[in-house]
């Protein structure tokens, strides 16, 4: 049974198509990375999988069905939107919250503490919201979205306004949580770390699906037929290489563009015969070359 | 439902811990008390002063008596007319009483002197036309005397009735009228009217009227802030992650009404423990049952309402922008008080004790003066039920649609369009 399963859905707003007809599923245990620029319509399908807001045609399932009550509970979520209740106590909101999702107070007593050890903050624990700092009330936030142990976790932009350190921190939460067997949709613009986080991922752009796979498949398919190579010698020498269809210099290092239909490995064989290798690489593009082309191939 | 009571019990418990709604629940039946006892205390503490007041009179009709003694217990007694017994008071003497003494004077220039060297507080001259004008000029020093004109009245129709009249026309000349008032029953049954059947009549609908109103919209106040503050702080979403709109609209609406209600509860306990102990008043149940619905009612009407508004605009200042919507229907009955009262039967009192924004003020206050027939209230009672109803599931699309929505106020138009498909 799949986590999450989206078919056919779509939503607009006032006759402005915000997601457009989209089918895709989410597998447990995994981590999930919804990605896309700003405006694509990530949070819109968050918000229509937590039936926040309902979608204007298609079916949504959470843990095999319509999502209920009884789904809720197993359901964390960190909105993009940060915000708690400004004058309330850290113990007491975070208690609360943990109650509206079905917990008993002593159990979310316990984890709340626990979770605020975790995250070096047990002392502000008596503190107000409006006491503490930006950073730290964002901390609290994503705490409220796991300390009732749900078994699906949805955050939306989670690295947003923290420092790399905090960034760490909230990264390894994550990942200890995937460890446990949570199942993870992570929505994000920070191609960088969905690159290194995620198992497979969804970008849509304009509320249409642009990429889906798994992230090493997606990266192999958009490789370019080229490699990287530093080296000592005399470069007009390469040039001279039939297999080459061309070459781009980026200061320290080149890029060979290898001619359709032929292989890396006897042109890397041609190389070695003409100058000195310091180092060779395969150039397999980021996720964030592939979304910017993406994205620019789309609007132009 | 669970999760209803859930959100009830925070918000009950964040709202009467906040320093407004102590402030508000304590500080009303205080200040109340303070306008009531200040005056009578201000009163009570500065009659001991004792005057020395010189007098000249040029009309040659007046012998007064060296002093008179104001009694202090006459000065509260003047404040509540009709309580017994303020006629013979004579026997209560606490000490506290002022002197005032009487020196009479030929020469206004001694008098003058007097009052310049401090001897005398004041003095008054009786003009040779005295009988024809009622005419008496009095002289002080800068502004700061008071001189008693009571007592000088009496004194003066003593003066000038003794030996005219026999004893107790002279009484009744001093004190003409004091009512007593009956009412007939349509059975021809005649009841003495009091000053505590007048209360409990008219008074106490009207008082009860006053204070469902401050708490109703202290309470649906609070329930618009609350709306506002989740709606402005985003944490709505997280809210919404967790429980349905409606769960969460229904979970606030008991829980700030349970507020409004504790409010509601100490006042009235604080208002008629006074009463009580002051006019032995009984209080009549089915008055204290029916106020209680028309409270939760009402308060339901506007809380819902402002749940919507609350949800319809972008922050808490905005929202409190669009108060004055619903506060002019529901003190208009306050505000149209004069025709509730003579002609609690008419049109517009009629109008005003069905139309569900007015009915639980004026249907209140029109029990208070008439005998409404109680089908009249059954309907009414109705009417805001059906409205309520409706109302709450207007506010509640309204709610869902627009919490997560930013920006621009709707248009008319377009909240209409979400009340039907929401």
């Amino acid at each position: 049974m799949e986590t999450i399963e989206l078919e056919n859905v779509t939503k607009s707003y006032n006759s402005n198509k915000v997601i457009e007809d989209i089918s895709f599923s989410v597998k447990p245990g995994e981590i999930f990375g919804l990605l896309g620029p700003n405006g694509a319509g990530k949070t819109t399908i968050l918000r229509m999988m937590l039936d926040i807001i309902k979608p204007d045609s298609g079916n949504i399932k959470v843990f095999g069905k319509k999502l209920d009550s009884d789904s809720k509970d197993r359901t964390g979520y960190l909105p993009e939107e940060r915000g708690l209740y400004k004058r309330s106590r850290v113990i007491e909101l975070l208690v609360y919250l943990a109650q509206l999702k079905g917990m008993t107070k002593p159990r979310a007593l316990e984890n709340a503490e626990s979770l605020l050890q975790s995250i070096e903050m047990l002392e502000h624990k008596d503190k107000k919201i409006e006491e503490l700092s930006k950073g730290m009330q964002q901390k609290i936030q994503f705490i409220a979205t796991i300390i009732h142990n749900p078994d699906l976790i949805v955050v939306d932009e989670p690295f947003s306004g923290l420092d790399p350190v905090n960034t760490q921190l909230i990264k390894n939460i994550l990942l200890e949580q995937k460890k446990a067997g949570k199942t993870i949709i992570l929505s994000t613009h920070m191609m960088e770390q969905a690159e290194v986080m995620c198992d497979r991922i969804l970008m849509i752009n304009k509320g249409m699906i642009v990429l889906h796979g798994k992230v090493g498949d997606i990266k192999n398919e958009h490789r370019n037929n080229s490699i990287f190579l530093e080296f000592e010698g005399n470069l007009n020498s390469l040039k001279e290489i039939d297999l080459i269809e061309n070459i781009i210099s980026h200061g320290t290092y080149i890029e060979i563009f290898l001619k359709e239909g032929h292989d890396i490995q006897s042109l890397i064989e041609d190389i070695v015969k003409r100058v000195k290798i310091q180092r060779i690489e395969q150039s397999t593009p980021s996720l964030n070359e592939i979304f910017i082309n993406i994205v620019k191939g789309v609007t132009s | 439902m669970n999760k209803s009571i859930m959100v009830a019990k925070y918000e009950f418990l964040k709202t009467v811990k906040r320093k407004e709604f102590i402030l508000m629940t304590l500080g009303f039946p205080l200040f109340f008390i303070l306008i009531i006892l200040v005056p009578l205390l201000l009163t009570g503490f500065s009659s001991p002063e004792d005057l020395t007041l010189g007098y000249i009179d040029r009309s040659n009709s007046f012998e007064f008596p060296d002093e008179i003694t104001v009694k202090e217990s006459m000065i509260f007694s003047n404040e509540i007319p009709g309580t017994t017994n303020n006629q013979d008071l004579d026997g209560q003497d606490n000490g506290k009483d002022q002197i005032i003494k009487l020196i009479r004077y030929s020469d206004v220039e001694a008098a003058k002197q007097d009052v310049i060297s401090g001897t005398l507080s004041g003095y008054l001259i009786i003009p040779q036309d005295y009988l024809k004008t009622g005419i008496v000029e009095s002289f002080v020093m800068g502004k700061g005397t008071n001189i008693p004109q009571d007592e000088l009245s009496e004194l003066m129709v003593n003066n000038l009735l003794q030996d005219k009249v026999d004893e107790d026309t002279l009484k009744r000349v001093k004190d003409p009228i004091t009512f007593k008032q009956f009412s007939i029953e349509t059975t021809g049954e005649v009841s003495e009217k009091g000053l505590t059947d007048l209360l409990e009549d008219s008074a106490l609908p009207y008082i009860i009227g006053i204070l469902l109103i401050i708490s109703i919209f202290t309470s649906s106040g609070y329930l618009l802030q609350s709306v506002a503050e989740e709606k402005e702080s985003r944490i709505i979403e997280i809210l919404l992650s967790s429980v349905t709109p409606m769960e969460l609209l229904t979970g606030k609406i008991v829980g700030l009404g349970s507020v409004g209600l504790l409010q509601i509860a100490i006042w009235l306990s604080v208002g008629f423990a006074g009463l009580i102990y002051v006019f032995a008043l009984s209080i009549n149940p089915l008055l204290l049952i029916l106020s209680l619905a028309y409270f939760i009612l009402g308060f339901l009407l506007f809380a819902s309402m402002m749940g919507a508004v609350g949800a319809m605009s972008g922050s808490m200042r905005e929202s409190q922008q669009l108060i004055p919507i619903f506060t002019f229907p529901a003190i208009a009955p306050i505000l149209f008080m004069q025709v509730l009262i003579t002609e609690p039967d008419g049109m517009l009192s009629m109008f005003f004790s069905m139309f569900p924004l007015t009915s639980p003020v004026a249907m209140l206050i029109r029990m208070g003066v008439s005998d409404v027939p109680l089908y009249q209230i059954a309907i009414s009672l109705l009417i805001l039920m059906v409205s309520v109803y409706f109302v709450i599931l207007a506010s509640a699309r309204l709610f869902r649609v627009r919490l997560l929505m930013y920006g621009k106020r709707p248009a008319i138009g377009e909240i209409i369009r979400y009340m039907k498909t929401g």
